[in-house]
């Protein structure tokens, strides 16, 4: 069962590659191929890559097909653990979403303590609690806010902030 | 003589307060990245490319360099330490190192290590030093059909010779060439694949891919799969090494660095065939109760022989990459990105237009090798207790790194949705064992090879006789050819040879 899984997966990765190859070949149709003196134009590499990973994909699903992909590592068999991924997503999605608007600093702390949460979850029955949370929005903010001063004030560089004063 | 004025001038630049605090703050930070599981120079180089919008050149390649030679420290002292496997540049120093502590004797293996790394690292300073203006000065001589040749030699290294699966690294260095192509074109100008998004006709930044693809693929596999995995820490011993320890580890260093300088030098990458080299040969070369530790209580010459080997060829791969401009590795393909920030192509004028820089690079290099030493041998006790950080603060705290990376470069919020996306897409490489490497080495050489081949073409009036007309352009595709096949011999054998007399 778990082996069956295993190689339909790896042929979806296989299918996925062939999909971006043709999704390439078909933005190389609009990319013009006036050539010049090379011979070869703008639009020349972009069919390279295209049917390269075409071949590659096709090879990718026929090792999928007939035993898996070669040379694997393993021990990678664990289990994945989805409630945690959605959190860690969750709170990098939101960073993007909400950073211009609440700043960098309550915005990756947010992110912090979300992706905290999950990998605390990934490790165990419920861990922590409240004090957990409190500890996360804590360290949260006691990482963020000295890089988001180190970042702007030392090297200057422009990362958003909720206010004009250059210290939320 | 002339090489020694300009060194002496390089150490004039890199001496300056100003200068020696950027590298030992990239020294010290590359050695607190190199001991922390889940990020890796490449990742920290990468996390931090937005200060080359601030910092002067000079300044920021010495830092960089300094965090590319600390981790190599630092990732040692975590593959001794801790009973996890790490980055293939360090996995055979855990085969002893880890062997090593577990029967008490972490402190010689990091003192080995240290010391080891510092020795070889210092050598192959010295080659680079010597070496890389004369190679500076044939590479001048080479036309667009030699370049792209080369640059055509580099791809098939890092992407079919090195890893486990040829069709694998090829996809993924076609996948990396793809995401090059996104934006303008160097020639014509055209824009490609940017659709009706004004982020993407500037190109995808090289720090979204390489965050994404190490820091958050990193962070999204530890959640999904790493929860359950109880990590053990040995316990430290004094770092010392003894009288016999001193005798087996100094001709190990040696050969190791023998070993390894070479393979840095040719465009080939990848420290794990000249470690792997190293460690078997250590074993090939021991005899009675020292061969007996070799796997059970645990060897120095098999710490101190492949540490060696492997500072040497990160060290040498300086070469290929400033004298050709050519990136073998993750890290080196980074630092090619940003000496692009600062408007500069490594690259054989580059001795000749930024020598002030180079020079200083250099020289940082020997100040760096010895501000490691002391880092690493009385305060590794410091960076020790770096490895007790709880997982979830760690890889919560490093997407905050991430962000500031991707944010910083171009202060727009659409990178971070890509940078979760391109987190993904490393995710599912890693969990089906692609390669990394060739994406990130594909992108940033990608756009530079294709410039060279039209050039190529165009000197050629369209014809791909070119590149076999040239006396020099065609050897090197037989050298393509060459490289394609030898590794897989090397390799072939040793694994061999490890097998026999393993």
């Amino acid at each position: 069962m778990e082996a069956a899984r295993r190689l339909r997966d790896q042929t979806l990765v296989g299918a996925g590659v062939i999909v971006l190859a043709l999704g390439l070949a078909y933005g190389a149709l609009d990319i013009p191929s006036d050539a010049g003196y090379a011979g070869v134009g703008p639009n020349f590499l972009p069919w390279v890559v295209a049917i390269s990973l075409l071949v590659c994909g096709a090879f990718l699903v026929y090792e999928a097909q007939s035993g898996g992909f070669r040379d694997m590592e393993d021990g990678d068999d664990e289990k994945p653990y989805w409630p945690g991924f959605v959190w860690m997503s969750t709170g990098m999605l939101v960073n993007a979403a909400l950073i211009t608007t609440i700043g960098f600093v309550f915005s990756c702390a947010l992110c912090f303590v979300l992706a905290s949460r999950g990998l605390r979850n990934s490790q165990g029955p419920q861990t922590g609690g409240v004090r957990a949370w409190g500890t996360d929005i804590a360290v949260g903010l006691l990482i963020a806010a000295p890089v988001y001063w180190m970042f702007t004030k030392f090297l200057a560089i422009s990362l958003p902030g909720l206010t004009q004063s250059g210290w939320l | 003589m002339e090489i020694w004025n300009q060194l002496l001038q390089g150490f004039a630049t890199a001496g300056t307060p100003v200068n020696l605090l950027w590298a030992f703050v990239g020294c010290a930070l590359g050695t607190a990245v190199g001991v922390l599981p889940g990020i890796g120079p490449a990742t920290a180089v990468a996390m931090l490319l937005p200060i080359t919008a601030k910092v002067d050149a000079t300044a920021s390649m010495i830092f960089f360099a300094g965090i590319y030679y600390g981790a190599m420290y630092g990732g040692s002292t975590t593959s001794i330490l801790l009973n996890t496997p790490g980055e293939t540049a360090s996995m055979v120093t855990a085969m002893e190192g880890n062997k090593m502590a577990k029967s008490g004797r972490a402190g010689a293996a990091l003192a080995t290590s240290a010391i080891g790394s510092f020795f070889a690292g210092t050598i192959a300073t010295i080659v680079v030093t010597l070496f890389a203006p004369i190679v500076a000065e044939f590479a001048v001589k080479l036309g667009p059909p030699e370049y792209f040749c080369l640059m055509l030699l580099a791809f098939t290294t890092v992407s079919a010779v090195l890893g486990q699966s040829t069709v694998r690294g090829l996809t993924a260095l076609f996948v990396g060439l793809a995401a090059g192509l996104i934006g303008m074109d160097q020639i014509t100008g055209q824009a490609r694949y940017a659709g009706q998004v004004p982020e993407l006709l500037d190109g995808v930044e090289i720090v979204l891919v390489a965050v994404g693809l190490f820091a958050v693929a990193e962070a999204l596999h530890a959640v999904l799969f790493e929860g359950k995995i109880v990590e053990s820490e040995n316990k430290m011993s004094r770092v010392h090494m003894d009288r016999s320890d001193w005798r087996r580890s100094v001709p190990a260093w040696i050969r190791g660095t023998l070993i390894g300088t070479p393979f840095g030098c040719i465009p080939a990458g990848g420290t794990e065939i000249p470690t792997f080299l190293s460690y078997a040969t250590e074993k090939k070369l021991a005899k009675g109760e020292n061969l007996k530790e070799f796997g059970t209580k645990g060897a120095i010459e098999g710490v101190a022989g492949p540490e060696a080997a492997n500072n040497a060829t990160v060290t040498a791969a300086l070469i290929p990459l400033l004298t050709l401009g050519i990136p073998v590795s993750n890290t080196t393909a980074i630092l090619l990105g940003a000496f692009q920030n600062y408007g500069i192509q490594p690259g054989p004028q580059l001795f000749s237009s930024s020598s002030a820089l180079v020079w200083a690079l250099i020289a940082s290099l020997y100040i760096g090798n010895v501000m490691l030493l002391v880092l690493n041998l009385p305060l590794v006790g410091f960076w020790v207790k770096l490895l007790k950080v709880p997982k979830p603060q760690l890889y919560a705290g490093i997407l905050i790194f991430a962000t500031v990376g991707a944010y910083g470069m171009r202060q727009s919020a659409f990178d971070l949705f890509l940078l979760y996306a391109i987190g993904v897409l490393g995710l599912v490489m890693r969990r089906f064992s692609f390669p990394t490497a060739p994406v990130v080495v594909g992108m940033i050489l990608g756009p530079l090879a294709e410039a060279q081949l039209r050039n190529a073409m165009s000197i050629g009036e369209g014809s791909p006789m070119i590149f076999l007309q040239r006396p020099m352009s065609a050897t090197l595709l037989v050298i393509v050819v060459v490289v394609l096949l030898a590794p897989r011999i090397i390799k072939q054998f040793s694994r061999r040879s490890i097998e026999a007399i393993g």
